[in-house]
């Protein structure tokens, strides 16, 4: 007999409110149905509202944990339209703080896939290692979340100490090394809960056009750091983790191998940081944008953000904001991932796409 | 042999080589945009399934007075950011959901949003609840 499971808006395994219909024979999810919509705050209209100033502080809160990446796709994208190129130095802590972000929100997915396999000593580990990236965003910038870090033209703050830095990044690949990527790998709990668990095929993969490490972790090897390199990206020397089997098992281990690449990222940019100035365009105030539309994409820890904005010459204001962002590509996949999956498993499932509905529903 | 065959044998042409893109190709604001008159969504949808290229999203946009609506379309090819423009006529354009799984997300999200309707293909609502109505147009709603 089947029967339909609905899950969410509101759920204990939910971190967001969105909904999914399961439809069930027995134990077994033969099909899903998802629902979002529930965080929809009109953001991409109020941006219509917003002065080009107040606009980066408002696509700041697209999101609560790649706030930084936000600003910087948008940022980029107003460059284009003020014909404006951040210096060196603000191109090199662009990818720091981008780094650092991915670094705070893979362990953070990592604590949170934990917990839903039950093994909740491990979650308490993440977070603590997380909490240690926290504390150098918020020496860094001032702020825990929105780091306020980028303007049209560079960034705002500097980073007046690496070395502290390159410290926390030791403390950070010994714990990984020594601890999560072991046992997230030999555990025979997490081996049971995750291998075989939620497979995306690279067929489907490529056909759902999904991006991200959900993307790298069934066998499709894209990523715009190499790809379509933005900011210092294309100085730094770094792997793409690449897994073929397209379970959550894959999507965890190339999590863990990014944690790693990103390490390596850091290093090299701080060792490497260019003296000079940290923005170009005089004191930020005022700038001149062409009439037209630009669009600029990065790599945020989710895979590919896309923003498309528009500006009219003379205008203090966009015409139009639009956001793409990682979720909503990744996002419908989920419905394949659990068919043929136990109900005790989609909770996993869902999560092993490190999903976030605030970005998703705007 | 017609216009709309020829400007879709010109993408694959294009593309396929792999080297820098000439016109009709015109690189502006990060995007390359195809500007050639008379090819139709559908196909764009088949050459870019033909070239290997990974859908991204389509954008939206107001215009100014009665001018109606205008979709932009992006496709990503190694690295390079593909774009196609079209304007949908009477708030109609043919879906491309049986070419491009991936589409159907935002071609729901803008019908609800924007009143544009994706013809032959079936929808389920996606952000709407209940009562919602679709294309409610926030700037004047604003103004109210």
């Amino acid at each position: 007999m089947s029967y339909k499971i609905p899950m969410g808006p509101y759920h204990p395994a939910l971190e967001e409110p969105y909904k999914l219909d399961l439809i069930c024979e027995g134990e077994t999810v033969t099909d899903a149905k998802l629902h979002i919509g529930f965080n929809f705050r009109g953001i991409e209209h109020l941006a219509e509202t917003r002065n080009y100033i107040q606009v980066i502080a408002l696509m700041e809160r697209v999101c609560g944990i790649c706030s930084n990446i936000h600003t910087l796709t948008l940022c980029s994208a107003m460059e284009k339209l003020t014909g404006l190129t951040p210096p060196p130095r603000a191109q090199y802590i662009r990818v720091i703080v981008a780094e650092l972000e991915r670094l705070h929100s893979h362990v953070l997915w990592a604590g949170i896939a934990a917990k839903l396999m039950g093994f909740k000593t491990m979650f308490m580990t993440c977070f603590e290692i997380r909490e240690k990236v926290m504390d150098v965003l918020q020496a860094i910038s001032g702020n825990r979340v929105n780091y306020s870090m980028n303007r049209i033209g560079g960034v705002n703050r500097d980073i007046e100490d690496p070395q502290s830095i390159v410290t926390m990044i030791d403390a950070l690949e010994r714990e990984m090394v020594k601890t999560i990527i072991p046992i997230f790998t030999t555990s025979t709990t997490a081996r049971s809960r995750c291998a075989g668990i939620g497979v995306l095929t690279r067929e489907k993969a490529v056909s759902c056009g999904v991006v991200g490490p959900v993307a790298r972790a069934s066998g499709v090897g894209q990523d715009l750091r190499k790809e379509s390199p933005y900011a210092a990206y294309g100085e730094m020397e770094f792997e793409v983790p690449v897994q073929p089997d397209g379970d959550v098992r894959a999507r965890l281990l190339v999590r863990a191998l990014e944690i790693m690449e990103s390490c390596k990222i850091l290093r090299q940019a701080l060792t490497k940081l260019p003296p000079g100035e940290l923005a170009s365009g005089g004191d930020g105030s005022k700038f001149n944008f062409t009439t037209g539309t630009a669009t600029a994409r990065v790599e945020a820890p989710r895979g590919e953000v896309m923003y498309s904005v528009s500006w009219k010459e003379g205008s203090r204001n966009p015409s139009r904001v639009h956001v793409r962002t990682p979720t909503f590509v990744n996002m419908p996949s989920v419905r394949y991932m659990v068919q043929g999956a136990r109900l005790a498993d989609t909770p996993l499932i869902q999560a092993s796409i490190d999903p976030c509905y605030s970005c998703t529903d705007r | 042999m017609n216009t709309a065959v020829s400007a879709s044998e010109t993408i694959t042409a294009t593309l396929s080589g792999g080297g820098p893109l000439n016109e009709p190709w015109v690189e502006r604001g990060g995007v390359f945009w195809f500007e050639c008159a008379g090819i139709t969504v559908r196909e764009v949808a088949r050459a870019m399934n033909a070239v290997g290229a990974r859908f991204i999203t389509m954008t939206a946009y107001q215009m100014p007075g009665n001018e109606g609506l205008r979709l932009e379309y992006h496709w990503d090819l190694e690295g390079r950011l593909l774009g196609f423009n079209f304007t949908p006529g009477g708030n109609s354009i043919e879906s491309i959901y049986d070419l491009c799984e991936a589409v159907d997300w935002i071609e729901r999200e803008i019908r609800e949003g924007f009143n544009i309707e994706f013809t032959g293909r079936e929808y389920e609502p996606l952000l709407l609840r209940e009562g919602n109505v679709c294309g409610v147009n926030l700037r004047e709603e604003v103004a109210k």
